[in-house]
């Protein structure tokens, strides 16, 4: 996990794109600029940033489910609680679930757990839009390299 | 059983909090009862739930956006029903 790059998912654990589901892993970092701020003597990953994780493991699914020809934008949070904060050095183990893919728009389900336990779910809406450029296409294929995204999903 | 527009009100009104006697079949989603794009996916969502059906919203905003239909065809509640009924035949047909 990179923090300051929005690199909030380090390893893709299991993708079953027929199931519409996603296991990811995000290792927080012991040490970060964000937790010299949030909190000094007190440092745990902001709320945010725990939705954040959440939309891109959803995102990623959405990648698989869609064979990469979309990509997902978060519009939406509709529900999001923070069970138990997230501290630095903390293995995140993230699931995510697609529960409606509608024309444009798609909907999940996530969850974060450290140790078994849940710390943070939300439900959220993303809008699934044509890739805006190559660049975005060619760097949005090497995140997913990085994070070991199944080939066979990759290809569109 | 209720009629397709009395289910698509009751959704909007509750989706997006609009006095549901405020809302009729000649009512404009976009224009007249001022629901916007993000509002319009969850009345959309719940909609895809209810009917069993999946609207077709790609197509109809391309085809506004070429000229070849116009945001009333789709966006006024009585055309919109009407277009869900039809995607309910249609599934009915195909089933």
């Amino acid at each position: 996990m990179q923090l300051e790059y929005f690199h909030m998912i380090d390893r893709i654990v299991d993708l079953k794109v027929d199931e519409k589901t996603i296991v990811v892993e995000a290792l927080v970092p012991k040490e970060s600029t964000v937790f010299e701020g949030h909190f000094p003597g007190y440092p745990l990953m902001p709320g945010v940033l725990l939705i954040e994780s959440m939309a891109q493991a959803s995102g990623f699914l959405l990648l698989g489910v869609l064979k990469f020809e979309r990509m997902p934008i978060l519009a939406a949070v509709k529900e999001a609680k923070v069970r138990g904060s997230v501290f630095p050095g903390e293995l995140m183990t993230l699931e995510a679930s697609l529960s409606h893919e509608g024309s444009g728009y798609a909907m999940t389900e996530a969850k974060i757990r450290v140790g078994g336990k849940l710390r943070a779910n939300s439900a959220l809406t993303f809008t699934l839009i044509p890739f805006p450029n190559a660049d975005m296409r060619g760097y949005m294929t090497k995140v997913a390299e990085r994070v070991g995204f199944p080939q066979q999903a990759v290809s569109p | 059983m209720s009629s397709t527009f009395d289910q698509v009100a009751t959704i909007i009104a509750e989706t997006c909090d609009i006095p549901r006697d405020t809302i009729t079949p000649d009512s404009h989603a976009i224009d007249d009862l001022g629901i916007d794009s993000l509002d319009f996916l969850d009345i959309a969502f719940a909609i895809d739930k209810q009917f069993g059906i999946k609207l077709p919203l790609e197509k109809w905003t391309q085809e506004v956006n070429d000229g070849k239909a116009t945001t009333e065809q789709y966006f006024v509640l009585k055309n919109l029903c009407a277009r869900i009924d039809e995607l309910v035949a249609a599934k009915g047909a195909g089933a």
